[in-house]
C-alpha cells in the first residue's frame, strides 16, 4: 500500500454507453476503490415516488403492491443537486414544488383486451397546477429550483424515448380502473434502494486469483473447470514457477456502472467522486472545530461567570500557546485538575454541550456552504469566538496543527 | 408509527456534532475517534490512508452496530504527530486523490465524447446503417436527462 503513494492513479474508459460506463481504476488500493464503489450505489441523490394516494383500485393488485411498484419507478433526476430540495430541508410543512415533483395516473380499461398500466401512463403535473392533492401546501418562498429543473425532470425513465420499453405496473382487463396520486422525493439509496441511480454495479480484481483473496472449489483442474473472466485478458496469468507473493496489494480495478436511466453513468460517477469528498471535507471540519467550540463554550461561560475577560483571555491564550508549542496536544492537565478535556473544568453552571447546541445553526450553514474541495475551515467560527481572544484563527491554528 | 425517520442514518441532527474525540489513557499518542453519520465508505477508507502513512503505528475502525450510525476510528502515532492531526492529514491526501481521479475522469470521459461523435459522424456520412452499436452515449436529448447539459450548465461545476 505505501508503494501505491508515489503512483498516480489513472483511469481508463473502456466502454461508454448511454446507461453504462465500463472503466479500469488503476494505482488506488482496494479499500479506496470500495468507498467508489459505495459511494455510487448508496450516496447520490435521485427523485421517486415516495407517497401514493390510492383513489380507486379496482385492478386484481392490491393497494400496497401498487404503491410499491410506483416507488420502483425510476424517474429523470438530472441535477438534482440544485433542481430539487430534501423534504426534510424544506420550508414548508408537507412537501411543495421546490421539494416535491406530483404525478397522477389515471387509466380505465373499457374493451375486452387485456390493457397494459406502464410508466408511460404516468402524467406530471407542471410545478403551481392544482392537482387535488390533500396535503397541498401553498409554495412557501420563491426558490430557484424549478428553473433549475430539465425539461424532463421528474418524468418517468423511457416516457419521452420510444425505443425503450416502458415499466409495466399493472394489467387491467375490462370495467378496471386505477386513479392515483404520487408525491415524487428526493432521496438517496441509504434510505431506501429506490433511490439508487445505479441498477447494478460489476467490480472485479485480480482475475487471475493471484493474491488469494478467494478459494475455488474444484474436483480436478482449476484452469478448465472455471472460465477466466473478460478481464482476465487485462493481465499476466500467474506462471506455474511462480511463488505466491504474499506482500501483493491489488492495484487494477475493473469496474462496470450500469444506472436506471435516473442519470447518466457520466454524472453517476462525477457526483460519487464529489459526495466522496464532501464527505472527507466534512470530516476534516469537524476535527477543525473542536477546539474551538471547547473555546467558546469557555468564552461563554466567561461572560456568563462574570469573570473578566481579560484574565480569561490571557490565561487560555497561554494555554493555547503551550499546547501549540507542545503539538497540540488537547490533554486535560493543561488545564489542572484532572478535568475532562472537554472542558467541564471551565466553570460551574453551564454544560459546554448546551454551548454547543446553541450555537449549532452556524455550523450547518457553515457546513453546507463548504465546498467538498475545499478542507479550508474555520471561517464560520471566527466570529463567534472572538470576544476576549486576540485572533480567533490563529488560536484555532495553534491547537489543530 | 413510532419509527424513527430513515434519514437519521445519515443526516446530523440539529446540534450533533460529526466527530467527537476521546484521547486513549493508557495507550501515548493514541485516540479513539467517533464518527457520526457516517459508514464504512469513509471508515475503511480512511483506515487504509492511515495505515499507508509512516507516522502512524496502528489504525482500526469499526462500525460497533450495524443499527447504529457511526464508526469508531482508532489511532495510534509515533509521537511525532497527534492522531487528530494525523487525520487530517489523511484526509487531506484523500480528497486530493479524489481530486485527481475526478480530473482523469473530465479528461476520459470528453475523449469518450469525441470518439462517440466522430464515429456517428463516420458512419452517417458513409451512409451506412449502423446496427445500433454507434448509439451515442449521451442520446442527443432523447432521454431528457441530456437537455440541461446542452444548455451549458455542467454538472462538473461544483
Amino acid at each position: 500500500m505505501q508503494g501505491l503513494e508515489e503512483q498516480e492513479p489513472t483511469v481508463r474508459i473502456r466502454a461508454l454507453k448511454k446507461d453504462r460506463v465500463n472503466f479500469v481504476l488503476e494505482n488506488v488500493n482496494l479499500a479506496f476503490a470500495n468507498s467508489v464503489r459505495r459511494v455510487v450505489m448508496a450516496d447520490i441523490p435521485t427523485v421517486a415516488i415516495d407517497i401514493v394516494e390510492i383513489e380507486t383500485n379496482t385492478t386484481v393488485l392490491p393497494d400496497e403492491f401498487i404503491a410499491h411498484r410506483l416507488g420502483m419507478i425510476p424517474l429523470i433526476s438530472t441535477n438534482c443537486d440544485e433542481a430539487i430540495r430534501y423534504t426534510r430541508d424544506c420550508v414548508c410543512l408537507a412537501g411543495c414544488d421546490f421539494c416535491t415533483v406530483r404525478l397522477l395516473l389515471h387509466v380505465a380499461c373499457q374493451d375486452h383486451t387485456t390493457m397494459d398500466v406502464t410508466s408511460n401512463h404516468l402524467e406530471v403535473l407542471p410545478p403551481d397546477t392544482r392537482g387535488g392533492f390533500s396535503e397541498e401546501t401553498e409554495a412557501p418562498d420563491n426558490g430557484e429550483e424549478i428553473s433549475k429543473r430539465s425539461e424532463y425532470f421528474g418524468h418517468p425513465v423511457g416516457k419521452n424515448d420510444l425505443k425503450l420499453p416502458p415499466v409495466l405496473i399493472c394489467k387491467i382487463r375490462k370495467g378496471q380502473e386505477l386513479r392515483i396520486r404520487c408525491i415524487a422525493k428526493k432521496g438517496i439509496a441509504k434510505e431506501h434502494a429506490k433511490w439508487s441511480p445505479c441498477s447494478a454495479i460489476s467490480f472485479e480484481y485480480d482475475p487471475h486469483n493471484k493474491l488469494r483473496h478467494t478459494t475455488y472449489w474444484f474436483e480436478n483442474d482449476i484452469r478448465t473447470e472455471w472460465p477466466l473472466s473478460e478481464n482476465a485478458k487485462e493481465e499476466e496469468p500467474e506462471r506455474d514457477d511462480e511463488l505466491f507473493d504474499y506482500n501483493a496489494q491489488p492495484t487494477k480495478f475493473y469496474f462496470e456502472v450500469e444506472t436506471d436511466g435516473s442519470l447518466g453513468p457520466q454524472e453517476v460517477v462525477m457526483k460519487g467522486l464529489a459526495e466522496l469528498q464532501t464527505k472527507l471535507a466534512n470530516l476534516i471540519l469537524g476535527l477543525k472545530t473542536q477546539p474551538e467550540l471547547d473555546m467558546m463554550a469557555n468564552d461563554e461561560q466567561a461572560t456568563n461567570g462574570n469573570i473578566a475577560e481579560n484574565t480569561w483571555g490571557t490565561n487560555a491564550g497561554g494555554g493555547g500557546g503551550t499546547n501549540a508549542s507542545s503539538g497540540g496536544g488537547w490533554t486535560s492537565s493543561a488545564w489542572g485538575g484532572g478535568t475532562s478535556p472537554r472542558g467541564s473544568g471551565w466553570g460551574g453552571g453551564t454544560s459546554p454541550r448546551g454551548a454547543w447546541g446553541g450555537t449549532s445553526p452556524n455550523r450547518r450553514n457553515a457546513w453546507n456552504a463548504t465546498s467538498p474541495g475545499g478542507g479550508g475551515s474555520g471561517s464560520g467560527w471566527g466570529t463567534g469566538a472572538s470576544a476576549g481572544w486576540g485572533s480567533p484563527d490563529g488560536q484555532a491554528n495553534g491547537w489543530t496543527v | 408509527m413510532n419509527a424513527p425517520a430513515r434519514y437519521e442514518l445519515f443526516v446530523l441532527e440539529d446540534g450533533e456534532r460529526a466527530v467527537e474525540i476521546t484521547e486513549d489513557t493508557k495507550i501515548p499518542n493514541a485516540a479513539t475517534i467517533k464518527v457520526i453519520k457516517q459508514d464504512h465508505t469513509l471508515g475503511n477508507m480512511l483506515r487504509a490512508q492511515l495505515l499507508s502513512m509512516p507516522q502512524v503505528l496502528f489504525a482500526g475502525y469499526k462500525v460497533a452496530h450495524p443499527l447504529q450510525p457511526y464508526f469508531l476510528i482508532k489511532v495510534q502515532t509515533d509521537g511525532t504527530i497527534t492522531p487528530q492531526a494525523i487525520i487530517e492529514q489523511a484526509c487531506t491526501k484523500l480528497i486530493a486523490l479524489v481530486a485527481q481521479l475526478e480530473q482523469k475522469f473530465k479528461r476520459e470521459f470528453s475523449f469518450k465524447d469525441a470518439e462517440a461523435n466522430s464515429a456517428a459522424a463516420a458512419a452517417a456520412a458513409a451512409g451506412g446503417q449502423a446496427p445500433g452499436v454507434l448509439d451515442d452515449p449521451y442520446g442527443t436529448g432523447s432521454t431528457g436527462g441530456t437537455g440541461m447539459w446542452a444548455a451549458g450548465r455542467d454538472y462538473l461545476d461544483f
